[in-house]
């Protein structure tokens, strides 16, 4: 079966900038992968290429296996939710619902069902205009769902958003694919994707830079131990010796670069006594500074 | 405008079918509303950010653009159709206020009625295509109209004004009936599909090409 998203080679140009520089990943089914970058990363540019709104420059945007415009019945495939504020002021959430449901073949029961689904049905006929961010950003959301799609690609939903809309959009994913449904979601805070996301994809100036389990990323924040001996010097010769990096801190302990439990054994061998043995786990948000250079 | 043209003109000349005619050709303005109608069809999407959402569920825009030109066609020519019955009836009144004699249920004002619709309905289908090749609804709109003012009157100086959209909308309404600048009917009607056709042609060329970012 053909991955529900994938990108071969994708680049896109604009004029002399590269927005997107030949990405290749393809992301699992049932799963939330969070799509994580700088803000001008090209995250938008990749959704949209996905949703066969931006050309590729080179390269392939398949969903489900084929070009997004290839697709016999998109609506009912994906739900992309973009970024917010794309309404006409003057017309009715549900009204905006409605035209699309026409337009997608979609029977108009649907739109009171999902509008019922984000918690808007009581605003429904009231103009778009007249709506909050958060309920504007449920609107999307309701849009996409019209189609009972089993895949959801949402782009920096969280923006905008206050804590409660959030946690709203955090449990209704969180549900959406605990029933099976696929969900591709970006954004450049990784706190936000952090609690939500099986598998992050990393992009940064428009490369890939990481496509691993969320867990692959927490893994690679630990390992690393601080250690305190009277008999430092000794010490680090005895970690050299068994194969393993340690360097002097500024404050006379010893970073070493394997867990706690290892360096413990070492100095237990050599009869070593420690001050202190403690395990470091950089924040996964170090990681990812680590990852994409620094840059927000 | 109706009520000026009935309380202007002399008893005697208002008799006239002919003049009658004219009563209900102000309702030819709806051509210009549904130009009008199909740019805020197109470009009014652009404008408001809601073009995404539509070619995310009907990704094939050649067929989306098919489809406006389609819909606003249909609505200009019941805009026009209501536009004629409403200063038909408005005309009516006004001439029985007077105690004229009301022809206008005369062939030439069932002409210019179906004209009018046939004009409208043209207007709104290469509104759609212009309203696709700028993207801007206002810009769109501001462009049609000073065409229509400046621009081609400015035709006049190369002899080729009948040409123009503009003219080419009258001599579709006309049908044929007077003004000897004008193209006939069935010339006019060809020239209209060209526009139609030329404008829908760039439009869906720009819309294929055109990223939604």
């Amino acid at each position: 079966m053909a991955a529900p998203l994938e990108a071969r080679g994708l680049t896109k140009r604009f004029g002399s900038t590269t927005a997107v520089d030949n990405l290749t990943f393809a992301i699992e089914p049932g799963r939330i992968t969070g799509f994580l970058g700088p803000n001008g990363a090209g995250k938008t540019t990749t959704l949209r290429m996905l949703l066969g709104l931006v050309h590729a420059t080179g390269g392939e945007a398949l969903v489900e296996g084929a070009p997004y415009r290839k697709l016999r019945d998109p609506a009912r495939t994906v739900g992309a939710v973009l970024e917010a504020s794309s309404y006409h002021p003057g017309r009715s959430g549900r009204n905006h619902l409605r035209v699309l449901a026409t337009a997608a073949g979609i029977p108009s029961e649907r739109v009171d069902e999902t509008l019922e689904q984000v918690e808007l049905s009581g605003p429904a006929r009231r103009p778009v205009k007249t709506y909050s961010l958060g309920m504007r950003q449920r609107l999307s959301v309701a849009a996409a769902l019209l189609g009972s799609p089993s895949l959801l690609v949402l782009d920096e939903p969280a923006n905008g958003l206050d804590p409660e809309g959030i946690r709203w959009l955090r449990n209704f994913l969180r549900s959406f694919a605990d029933s099976g449904g696929t969900v591709f979601i970006s954004s450049h805070v990784l706190a936000e994707i952090a609690q939500l996301a099986d598998e992050v994809v990393i992009i940064h100036k428009a490369k890939l830079v990481a496509h691993e389990p969320l867990a692959a990323l927490t893994g690679r924040a630990a390992g690393g131990t601080v250690v305190r001996s009277p008999d430092a010097e000794r010490l680090g010769e005895r970690l050299a010796a068994a194969g393993i990096e340690a360097t002097a801190a500024d404050d006379g302990g010893l970073r070493v670069a394997a867990p706690p439990e290892r360096v413990g054994e070492v100095a237990a061998e050599a009869a070593i006594v420690l001050h202190e043995l403690r395990g470091e786990s950089a924040s996964l948000e170090e990681v990812f500074l680590e990852l994409t250079g620094g840059e927000r | 405008m109706i009520s000026l043209h009935v309380f202007q003109d002399s008893l005697a000349s208002l008799a006239e079918p002919h003049q009658q005619r004219d009563v209900v050709s102000i309702a030819a303005v709806s051509a210009l509303i549904s130009l009008i109608l199909g740019i805020v069809v197109s470009a009014g999407e652009f404008t408001h950010g809601t073009i995404g959402q539509t070619f995310l569920v009907a990704p094939v825009r050649e067929r989306v653009l098919g489809a406006k030109v389609l819909a606003t066609a249909v609505a200009g020519a019941v805009l026009g159709l209501a536009s004629c019955a409403f200063a038909w009836a408005l005309g009516a009144l006004l001439l029985k206020s007077r105690s004229v004699p009301v022809h206008l249920f005369s062939g030439t004002a069932l002409r210019l009625v179906l004209g009018i619709a046939l004009a409208a309905a043209f207007t709104g289908a290469f509104g759609i295509g212009f309203g696709s090749l700028l993207r801007r609804q206002t810009a769109a709109i501001v462009i049609a109209l000073v065409w229509l003012l400046v621009g081609e009157p400015l035709l006049g100086v190369a002899q080729v004004e009948r040409y123009g959209p503009g003219h080419i909308v009258a001599s579709i309404v006309e049908a044929g009936d007077q003004g000897s600048d004008l193209l006939a009917f069935g010339p006019g009607l060809a020239v209209a599909v060209v526009y139609v056709a030329v404008a829908g042609g760039l439009g869906a060329a720009v819309l294929r090409r055109t990223d939604i970012t």
